[in-house]
């Protein structure tokens, strides 16, 4: 089985991850946590820098998890990235993590959650930071 | 692939040849330009307009051996570093070259079309090669930038940007 | 007596509110600009200067001197909370600001650099208002064939000393001087380099060829290297600094002021050597040297000063002589002329009113800066989120403004194009600008000089060495041009002796 965890250095982002490790030990999944960025602006704090993803990978490791990183940066947005990556390797799960939001902010700004929810083709796993 | 840093270096060697090709036709250019003036001696200048152009030329024509010469035997310019620059990639030209396309078109546009015409067109043309895909909005960012520098300038510093098409209307 | 009266005058004009107001504009925005990747003081003012059509002169450089000081500020942000220096001059603040703010000491080290900018930008300028009026002074008194001896040293320095290729200096130089014969000859009025085209008749306009090199060149280079992964931005609250931090920064200030200004105020100092021998300083006095590399706050404290007063000596050349010495001076030595301003010694003379409102605004601005950026300094952080589609598609769309609306020509605009794929050229092959921006706006001012001198000696040679500083000069013109042969010789004389200066402080490479 495959997982894919879309990653951010937030709250919701370590959340995701957490539970994305707590299904893949359950199942014995590959896990294939994306991090991505448009790369339109010199920062974006959404992009996971060296030390976070050197991190990542001794925590993945230790705990015996079959494990892929990628940082895509190509100028699309984080949903378009996530959707690729889980139809390119026949996910059975997305996890994602959900920001908190008021039904206006949520209408104002088309989430990237929204439209992973909406156009996966497999099941979606949506946590909040506890 | 072992080969390919060093034909890539060949490649950059050789393309600053052509910094040193410049260099001395401009210095060429200004030896024939100044060559080509009169010089009636008069006491009250005694110089006269050749003087500064040989020594222009000639400072030209110096470098651009020196340059050919130093490029020859393995010297590098070393091209500009910023914040914003990351030169471990090659020139990017599928980016510059729209840019001076949309450039180019803000030319061409400006007097016939206008600038509130020109100036979204530069403008949305060179969002769109630097990779901006919202095409609704930065339309309407263009528009309006374009609109407001031309009301800007008329109302804020006296100069009339040209109408163009849309002379009557603005 | 006669300055502080002069002086005093001068703050009356700078504090007037419209005066004021720019003044904000010019350090807000100042700031900004030295924040955005890409963009610097000089392009910025260079990006402004359609505004000299409309604004009072006075209004003009006051906004244009707080974008010179703000930019500075804002180039010391981004070096400590990204570790990417937009300019020379902010590299060594980098070294030990970036390693102090990833320490979770952000706070403290913006705290440091920007009262340590204040407090150097406040000496500096002090030493701007008691210095620039002796050097006029003593500038009023040289006649022809010292002042050209002068402003030939000044081209030379630049073009030899800054940058770390002479003879890339030298072409840039000759590229310079050619543009600016491009016109009529003020003299015979005979037309050089103008192909026939009467268009280019009245030569480039200094405007065009300012905006191409700065802000069309520097587009084009920047759109072609696109840095691809994108960085973090270190959090950071609002600056503070603690009692320790006060105890160990206010001596680097005031030994890193000692440094900049000098060195800013020589024809060729810049602010890369002082800040560097500031920071070698600091290393050797300090009583934690072992911090040195992890991030010790005197690091930042004394290049940061160095590189403020390195602002404020700067303005002593151009103010008093007309030599501009940094790329931002030699723009805002281009609106003087887009004026009709004269600059040169006499300046002080003919703009007095101007001359001392802009050095009053100086101070308000350094005020300015403080008191607006340590509680904005977060908000600063936010705007390198900025996309860089917009950023870059602004400064071509500015620059296009204007570029056109000093003729309201398309013309302009191919000749912006032109000269805009030289800056990119130039960048690209390390060909430093700055030469050839001084080339551009001293040149006819250096054939001039000339031409009046030997007018004096009646075509005699000998009129160039006719005054003893002229000779002078030459010697010192001379040692700096020879100074690679004799480097050699030395070095022969005593092998082994390592260069001084590190290979990034762009003044120890003499390999051509």
């Amino acid at each position: 089985m495959t997982i894919v965890v879309g990653y951010v250095p937030t709250p919701e982002g370590e959340a995701a991850l957490a539970q994305a490790i707590a299904e893949a030990r359950k199942s014995n999944s590959r896990l294939l946590v994306i991090n991505s960025s448009k790369g339109d602006a010199l920062v974006d704090n959404r992009y996971a820098q060296e030390p976070e993803i050197q991190s990542i990978e001794d925590r993945l490791a230790t705990q015996g998890i079959d494990h892929v990183i990628k940082q895509p940066v190509r100028g699309h947005d984080a949903a378009a990235e996530v959707l690729d990556a889980a139809e390119e390797h026949n996910a059975d799960l997305i996890v994602i993590g959900l920001r908190r939001r008021t039904p206006v902010g949520k209408l104002i700004l088309g989430s990237t959650s929204q439209r992973i929810l909406l156009e996966a083709d497999c099941p979606v796993l949506a946590v909040k930071a506890g | 692939m072992s080969s390919s840093p060093t034909l890539a270096s060949r490649l950059k060697g050789r393309s600053e040849l052509g910094v040193a090709l410049l260099l001395g036709a401009a210095g060429v250019m200004v030896f024939l330009d100044a060559n080509g003036l009169a010089t009636p001696y008069s006491k009250s200048d005694p110089v006269g307009p050749r003087t500064v152009p040989f020594i222009v030329a000639g400072l030209l024509v110096v470098c651009a051996v020196l340059l050919a010469v130093n490029v020859l035997r393995g010297g590098k310019g070393e091209a500009e570093g910023g914040e914003d620059v990351d030169l471990a990639h090659p020139a990017d030209w599928k980016t510059v070259l729209p840019l001076v396309g949309a450039f180019i078109a803000n030319i061409l546009l400006i007097d016939w079309a206008g600038w509130v015409i020109s100036g979204t067109v530069l403008f949305w043309g060179s969002v769109w090669a630097l990779g901006g895909r919202h095409y609704v909005r930065d339309g309407l960012i263009s528009l309006a930038l374009s609109i407001l520098t031309f009301y800007g300038f008329f109302l804020g510093l006296g100069i009339a940007l040209p109408a163009g098409l849309l002379e009557g209307i603005l | 007596m006669d300055v502080f009266s002069s002086l005093m005058d001068g703050f009356a004009t700078a504090l007037t509110p419209m005066n004021f107001l720019y003044a904000v504009i010019g350090v807000v925005l100042g700031t900004a600009v030295g924040v955005l990747p890409g963009l610097g003081p000089a392009m910025t003012v260079a990006l402004l200067l359609p505004v000299t059509y409309a604004l009072e002169p006075t209004s003009a450089f006051i906004m244009f001197a707080g974008i010179y000081y703000g930019g500075m500020y804002g180039g010391s942000t981004t070096s400590i909370l990204l570790n990417t220096p937009g300019e020379s001059s902010s590299v060594v603040t980098a070294i030990e600001g970036n390693k102090m703010a990833k320490a979770g000491r952000a706070a403290q080290a913006l705290a440091t650099a920007a009262i340590g900018s204040f407090v150097a930008g406040t000496i500096g300028t002090t030493l701007l208002a008691v210095c620039a009026p002796i050097v006029v002074q003593f500038a009023v008194s040289l006649g022809s064939p010292s002042y050209f001896a002068i402003m030939v040293l000044a081209l030379l320095a630049v073009t030899a000393v800054l940058g770390s290729s002479r003879l890339r200096g030298f072409a840039a130089l000759g590229l310079g001087l050619a543009i600016g014969l491009v016109g009529m000859d003020s003299v015979t009025g005979q037309q050089r380099l103008t192909f026939g085209m009467p268009l280019l008749a009245d030569g480039l306009d200094i405007v065009v060829v300012a905006v191409a090199i700065f802000a069309v060149g520097e587009a084009l280079w920047v759109a072609a290297h696109l840095r691809r992964t994108p960085l973090h931005v270190i959090p950071v609250g609002r600056p503070w600094m603690g009692k320790q931090d006060w105890k160990r920064s206010w001596k680097p200030w005031l030994r890193g002021t000692a440094f900049g200004f000098p060195f800013g105020a020589l024809p060729a100092g810049g602010a890369e050597i002082p800040t560097f021998l500031s920071y070698v300083t600091e290393k050797r006095l300090s009583k934690h040297p072992e911090e040195f590399g992890h991030g010790a706050i005197e690091g930042v404290a004394g290049p940061e000063a160095a590189n403020n007063a390195a602002a404020a000596g700067t303005l002593t050349p151009m103010l008093a002589l007309g030599l501009p010495t940094n790329a931002t001076a030699a723009v805002m030595l281009a609106a003087f002329t887009s004026y009709g301003i004269q600059p040169g010694p006499q300046l002080f003379a003919s703009q007095g009113p101007l001359v001392w409102a802009l050095i009053a605004s100086l101070f308000i601005g350094n005020l300015l800066l403080l008191i607006i950026n340590l509680p904005l300094a977060p908000l600063w952080a936010k705007l390198l989120q900025l996309p860089r589609p917009y950023l870059y598609a602004g400064i071509l769309f500015f620059a296009t403004l204007g570029a056109y609306s000093v003729n309201l020509q398309a013309f302009d605009l191919v000749i912006l194009l032109v000269l805009g794929a030289l800056g990119f050229m130039m960048r690209r092959f390390g060909l430093p600008v700055l030469p050839l921006i001084l080339g551009v706006i001293l040149g006819p001012r250096l054939e001039g000089q000339l031409r009046k001198t030997l007018q004096l000696s009646a075509g005699n040679p000998a009129g160039l060495w006719s005054e003893p500083i002229a000779v002078g000069i030459y010697v010192i013109v001379a040692v700096i041009l020879l100074w690679p042969l004799l480097m050699r010789l030395w070095r022969k004389a005593r092998p082994g002796r390592r260069p001084l200066l590190p290979a990034n402080s762009g003044a120890a490479d003499y390999s051509d």
